[in-house]
């Protein structure tokens, strides 16, 4: 099978190399024959490239140990589908996943049915598939998952222990995705810029495919957070770890350009930067995967550091970013806007305003992130910055970014008159004040908190006041009854609703993170069976302890008895896991969850006296956190979900996203 | 020309904005990264900074006191050469074990310890077998 896995990449490399110059060649010199062989050509990448992925599952689920993949990652006790997730537990499986879906992308993009930007195709084609071609020879020449051991080892080494969490199936085929995905966007551009066809046709092309990937990587991200948080020694739901960092700047970056194409496709402002921050998106998404690959920047994702890679992902990168940099340089002059900014307070200035501070925040996470390699170079030393600065640096520009979200709905487009304002702005801002007032009497008093949480409840009102207005006059224009007129909203501008929804999930995700990471409380007590701790209003006695073996582990297992002023609320069980053919401790951590907070308890270790000690947390509004999740989910696929198709006339407002 | 002139001073303030709050952070939050080696070579210039330590925890020498709650370890060199004695008290991430890599923030106190506040082990054994 790997014979066969190998002959299909080598050929997979071939069909992308002439699919990348027949889409180029055949669209330059008007060859629709070449073009549509070039078309077929990315049929066959696709086809090819899931053989491979294919024949590496087979060897993973048949235990082929002789390839040394299989070997590195797999062990004979593993569950099938944890077998299947190791297709992307290591470096060259991972590789060899994201070339599978970027060749599948790709065959969605070029025979996708489309009313515009079909010139723009073949160019898009040529850049995919020279991407394609690109990891093709990682996969051939560098990181070959199909690498043959000189003898066949009994058994593997296995999947490490902590990889085994529901996470694994989705935290990293999510967040590859994600980042295959900028791949179509950025062809589109570069193919916008190679045909001149600057206007509003690759913006079309690409906001469902740009929209798409940024909600891949938002749940992968979210995925992520939950597993790090559940999982000890990940430093919970976020920990400005340089791969997170790595995933968080292109999302913060499309999240930027999901905004100022509005500003484009309305008001013809801002073609160069739509350009810009895809270019940005697209090389930050390259990074992110060299960074894991590379080890130049320490890290809990470090794959093996293999120097090779990471240079050849870094001349990729510079190509692709000087390439498109400088095609856009001479484009320039073909990307003028067509109109002014007519009045600092209106709907296109927080448009802006939140654009430079996404990509401000972006910035600051490159600047952090990169700093140890930065100051090695200036000054001789490696000076790193750790989570601190990063929440120093980026909880106010976040908390900006919430406030304009709910300054931009109240605000109209062109030019807002002061009056317009303060009607506009009246009842939101009284739904602030009794929210504050009630937060205060509840014994929230940080300044911080009441603030942070004040831009919450703001931009939330605005939402619901939004809405409200807009169901009213449908209410009163159709005479459907709320619940119809609501629903018919909603289904009116569905990008635009869809993006009302996905703020909600920032504000909720938003207030979870405040909550979370001003008001968590912990203890630690080393505990006899009997004894108790206690933290806040919480007291937890310790039952007994417990040692059993399973097949493939040791389980050691404590419970404990949760009281809540007096009455029991239940029992808790953390547990440590040893496993027998893997030199690696997972502490199961016992979490039980409200909506109002989380209590977070670690089993730390014990003596044979019986003395058993315990870490508990109580974490403030985690779970509004998941919730914030599952919003952004339905936000984005309302947004995502295809208008139903008509033909395209230059005042056809619905098809707009405002 | 008035307008543009609005929209140029306020980016301009939002970028002073953006820099002074970067400044400020990595003013607070710069912290100093160091192989074993190069800390102890400071001497007692060394002492009481808080700084990050890159080295290996020596196979053997970690002992878990207090149930768990206080561990002491001899941190190595990359080199192998000079080692350096190593207490943390609290909760250390499952990755860290006798034989990792590992980053260790924290202080050199006076009597040549060095006091750790967080332990990041880099396990490239973790994704990865070691070859």
């Amino acid at each position: 099978m790997a014979d066969i896995g190998r002959i299909s990449l080598l050929l997979a490399l071939f069909a992308a190399v002439y699919s990348a110059a027949g889409f180029f060649i055949g669209a330059k010199r008007g060859h629709p024959g070449l073009v549509r062989s070039a078309r077929n050509g990315v049929l066959a990448v696709c086809g090819l490239a899931t053989i491979a992925t294919a024949s590496l599952v087979y060897a993973i689920v048949t235990h082929d140990f002789q390839l040394e993949y299989v070997a590195s990652y797999t062990s004979r006790d593993l569950s099938l589908v944890y077998l299947l997730s190791t297709l992307w537990a290591g470096n060259a499986g991972s590789l060899l996943f994201w070339a599978w879906l970027l060749s599948i992308f790709s065959a969605v993009m070029v025979f996708q049915r489309r009313d515009t930007g079909r010139e723009l195709v073949p160019y898009a084609g040529s850049v995919t598939m020279i991407t394609a071609a690109f990891f093709f020879i990682l996969l051939l020449f560098v990181a070959s998952p199909f690498q043959r051991l000189s003898f066949v080892p009994p058994d593997g080494r296995g999947l490490n222990p902590l990889l085994e969490n529901p996470g694994m199936f989705f935290h990293p085929p999510f967040l590859l995705a994600g980042y295959v995905g900028f791949t179509i966007p950025f062809g589109f551009a570069v193919a916008a810029m190679i045909t001149r066809r600057l206007g509003d046709d690759w913006i079309i092309a690409v906001r469902r495919w740009a929209l798409m990937a940024w909600l891949l990587l938002g749940i992968g991200n979210l995925f992520g957070a939950w597993w790090a948080y559940v999982e000890l020694g990940w430093g919970g739901y976020w920990a400005w770890d340089p791969v997170e960092n790595a995933s968080l700047m292109p999302w913060l970056v499309i999240t930027a350009f999901l905004h100022s194409i509005m500003m484009q496709r309305r008001r013809g402002m801002l073609k160069i930067w739509n350009m810009v921050l895809i270019i940005l998106a697209f090389s930050l998404s390259i990074l992110g995967t060299f960074l894991t690959r590379s080890g130049v920047i320490a890290s809990v994702h470090t794959f093996a550091e293999t120097p090779l890679l990471g240079t050849l992902f870094l001349v990729f990168i510079g190509i692709s970013l000087l390439g498109s940099l400088g095609l856009l340089f001479y484009r320039s002059d073909n990307l003028k806007s067509d109109a002014e900014m007519e009045s600092v307070v209106s709907r296109e200035s927080t448009f802006l305003l939140n654009n430079l501070l996404l990509v401000g925040a972006a910035f600051a996470v490159l600047l952090g992130t990169f700093f140890p390699i930065i100051s090695e170079a200036v000054r001789g030393v490696k000076v790193s910055v750790g989570p601190p600065f990063f929440n120093q640096v980026n909880a106010p520009i976040f908390l900006a970014i919430i406030l304009l979200a709910g300054i931009c709905t109240l605000i109209g487009w062109r030019k807002a008159s002061v009056r317009n304002l303060w009607h506009n702005f009246f009842w939101p801002l009284v739904t602030v004040l009794a929210i504050e007032v009630f937060l205060f009497i509840i014994g929230i008093r940080q300044w911080y908190a009441l603030i942070a949480f004040a831009i919450c409840a703001f931009v939330l009102a605005t939402i619901i006041y939004e809405w409200f207005r807009g169901t009213r006059a449908r209410h009163q224009m159709k005479g459907d009854n709320y619940f119809r007129a609501f629903w018919g909203l909603i289904g009116s501008n569905r990008p635009r609703y869809g993006g009302y929804i996905v703020h909600l999930a920032v504000i909720l995700m938003a207030a979870g993170v405040i909550g979370s990471s001003l008001y968590d409380a912990s203890v630690e007590a080393t505990l006899q069976p009997g004894e108790s701790v206690r933290l806040q209003r919480y007291i937890l006695t310790y039952d007994n302890i417990d040692q059993y073996e399973t097949e493939s582990k040791q389980v050691v297992s404590t419970s404990l008895s949760v009281y809540n002023s007096g009455h029991l609320l239940g029992q808790l069980t953390p547990e440590k896991y040893f496993h027998h053919n893997y030199d690696q401790a997972v502490s199961e951590v016992a979490i039980r969850s409200t909506l109002l907070e989380d209590l977070y308890v670690i089993l730390v270790g014990w003596e044979d006296t019986g003395a058993t000690s315990f870490k508990v947390i109580i974490n403030p509004l985690v779970s509004w956190i998941w919730l914030g999740g599952i919003v952004f989910v339905l936000g984005g696929l309302l947004a995502f979900w295809p208008e139903r198709r008509r033909p395209a006339s230059p005042n056809d407002e619905s098809g707009r996203s405002t | 020309m008035l307008k543009k002139k609005k929209f140029i001073i306020g980016g301009v303030v939002l970028a002073l904005a953006v820099a002074y709050l970067g400044y400020t952070g990595l003013s607070n939050a710069a912290t100093y990264y160091y192989e074993v080696g190069e800390l102890l070579a400071k001497g007692s210039a060394a002492y009481g900074e808080n700084v990050k330590i890159n080295g290996q925890v020596v196979t053997g020498s970690l002992q878990r006191e207090e149930a768990g709650r206080l561990l002491a370890f001899t941190m190595v060199d990359t080199s192998g050469n000079v080692s350096l004695p190593v207490v943390f008290r609290g909760v250390a991430p499952d990755t860290f074990k006798e034989g990792a890599l590992l980053v260790a923030e924290g202080q050199l106190l006076t009597d040549g310890i060095f006091q750790a506040n967080t332990l990041l082990p880099k396990c490239p054994s973790k994704y990865e077998p070691e070859s």
